[in-house]
């Protein structure tokens, strides 16, 4: 690691992109925003099974939002998905960003829920920038920074003849 | 190499971070100068009735930020559609657990 005057303790202790600090710190965030979402969803599974129905009553209630009808009329039209799906997707998306596999698409999949949990969810008494956005942003981070090659699952699927012979994969894996 | 961007890229980015910044920061400091409240809340009394409200709707400010959003998703969905990732690449020195 070369000596930076720009940033003097790079040669001891710098957080380079490609280097291993960067590496562990992604890696170990990547398994803390899973498990946040894993537990979220086997505990609904434990508790209710695939029927979570306050899901279905949560966006039904979504009125003024940003999002404007669009969670409402999800409430009220696609609770056959809605109630078995919150449990089961954040199960899934916590477990696949634990393994590291198919980060991006599960990542995508939590900014989906952190959008909904985010603008639904407080009434912003902590203000705009509450926890809800900051996990938000977490899985726009997993997105980014391809965080399943680090440590992850994906840095082997990539590696696979299938995704080399359809590279675009890559947009969903990382 | 892939990872230069072009004018669409920096026009993506430079929309998506300016819609997002405007929400979070612009907006929240015009909120902050108007006075009580602070926040993006309304402010009540001990009654719980609503004796002020935010300078602007929270709905604008996460409307903006959730354009934000849409503008990196779009700019995504362009990037796999139309840039070829490199044939292959160097994972070997992170692996599995």
């Amino acid at each position: 690691m070369a000596y930076s005057e720009t940033n003097p303790l790079a040669e001891n202790f710098g957080f380079d992109v490609g280097g291993p600090i960067a590496a562990y710190w992604i890696a170990l965030l990547r398994v803390i925003t899973g498990w946040w979402f894993f537990h979220a969803g086997v505990t609904k599974i434990i508790e209710g099974g695939l029927n979570f129905t306050y899901g279905v009553m949560y966006m039904q209630e979504m009125t003024g939002t940003a999002l404007g009808p669009i969670p409402v009329w999800m409430g009220n039209n696609l609770g056959w998905l809605i109630a078995p799906g919150v449990p089961l997707f954040e199960t899934l998306i916590g477990l696949a960003l634990i393994a590291g596999a198919f980060v991006r698409l599960a990542a995508f999949g939590g900014t989906i829920f952190m959008t909904l949990f985010w603008i639904g969810n407080a009434g912003f008494g902590h203000g705009v920038v509450n926890s809800d956005f900051m996990g938000l942003l977490l899985f726009v981070t997993m997105i980014f920074l391809g965080a399943g090659r680090y440590y992850g699952l994906d840095g082997i699927i990539e590696k696979l003849g299938f995704v080399k012979a359809n590279p675009k994969l890559r947009y969903l894996l990382g | 190499m892939t990872q230069q961007f072009d004018i669409v890229d920096k026009v993506a980015l430079a929309v998506s971070a300016a819609l997002m910044l405007l929400g979070v920061v612009i907006l929240g400091l015009i909120e902050v100068l108007a006075g009580q409240p602070y926040g993006a809340a309304p402010l009540t009394n001990e009654a719980g009735d609503v004796i002020a409200t935010p300078a602007i709707d929270p709905v604008v400010r996460t409307g903006l930020v959730i354009l934000g959003l849409v503008v990196l998703l779009m700019w995504g969905v362009y990037r796999a559609i139309t840039v070829d990732p490199p044939a292959d690449r160097t994972t070997t020195e992170v692996t599995a657990d």
